[in-house]
């Protein structure tokens, strides 16, 4: 639970700049090397990667050369992770209800006899 | 309710509320069910009253208790309502990390008791964050995969 969530807190830092949003915006689109995701951006290149790192790093993009240029393409899982985070809540709370259900049935059944 | 942050649970109970409040406000009951055997569960405070704690601890595999909830009530209402949060300690106090606010209700229902149990949760994010983010059209695009992903289970 605890590593799950630092991961999170890793994703939702990554997640946590204009600069790094636009850029997973542009990869929901499809792959995309490093030079054509930095051009919209009036950005230095070494500023501009490290916001690659730190997108790589939360494991949000992964990153792979491909000759001279280096593609970015979007690591699905870890969206699927921020989303997984809610119906983990979802499921600890109806397994709560269900043994609370048990519990309370079992109760009533004893009263009765 | 927003559907990105919260969930509700409905469950009719063939017990009448009194079984149910029990069920839930007596510590000793409370242990019995609150998570999943094999863990165990120990209540370290159960202050029925608003701004009263609700501390448990768990073990997991006959390990130390360790602690597992650390929260504060909000409302107490007998056989009807319990609302408590963990954005809040014993007393009032913030916490350090808020997560949620959660609300109980039981009521009569001709087979028994509705129960509900809504949990609201703060955003992970900013949430600046997810406004922003759906100004942009990939981000559509991402959230269309994310959704097949998931239905794919």
């Amino acid at each position: 639970m605890d590593q799950y969530s630092q991961q999170l807190d890793g994703i939702f830092q990554a997640l946590a700049d204009p600069t790094r949003r636009a850029v997973l915006a542009r990869l929901g689109r499809g792959p995309a090397s490093i030079g054509d995701l930095a051009q919209p951006f009036e950005m230095a290149l070494p500023s501009f990667m490290k916001h690659i790192h730190a997108l790589e790093e939360s494991g949000l993009i992964e990153t792979r050369k491909q000759g001279r240029v280096r593609i970015c393409t979007i690591e699905q899982k870890r969206f699927a992770m921020i989303d997984g985070w809610l119906r983990d809540q979802r499921a600890i709370w109806e397994g709560r209800t269900d043994r609370l259900q048990r519990f309370v049935e079992a109760a009533a059944k004893g009263q009765k006899t | 309710m927003n559907p990105q942050l919260d969930l509700t649970i409905n469950r009719v109970i063939s017990a009448p509320p009194d079984l149910v409040w029990k069920a839930w406000t007596d510590p000793k009951s409370f242990e019995q069910w609150w998570i999943p055997a094999p863990a165990l569960c120990r209540v370290l405070a159960m202050e029925l009253r608003p701004g009263g704690s609700l501390r448990t601890e768990m073990s997991e595999d006959g390990g130390p208790f360790v602690p597992h909830m650390d929260a504060c009530f909000l409302a107490v209402e007998p056989q009807s309502r319990i609302v408590f949060t963990n954005a809040l300690v014993g007393g009032w106090r913030p916490a350090e990390q808020p997560l949620m606010t959660a609300i109980i209700t039981m009521d009569e229902h001709p087979d028994g008791t509705i129960y509900s149990a809504t949990a609201m949760h703060k955003n992970p994010a900013d949430k600046t964050m997810h406004e922003e983010l759906r100004f942009y059209d990939g981000w559509g695009t991402v959230t269309e995969q994310l959704a097949r992903l998931v239905e794919r289970g």
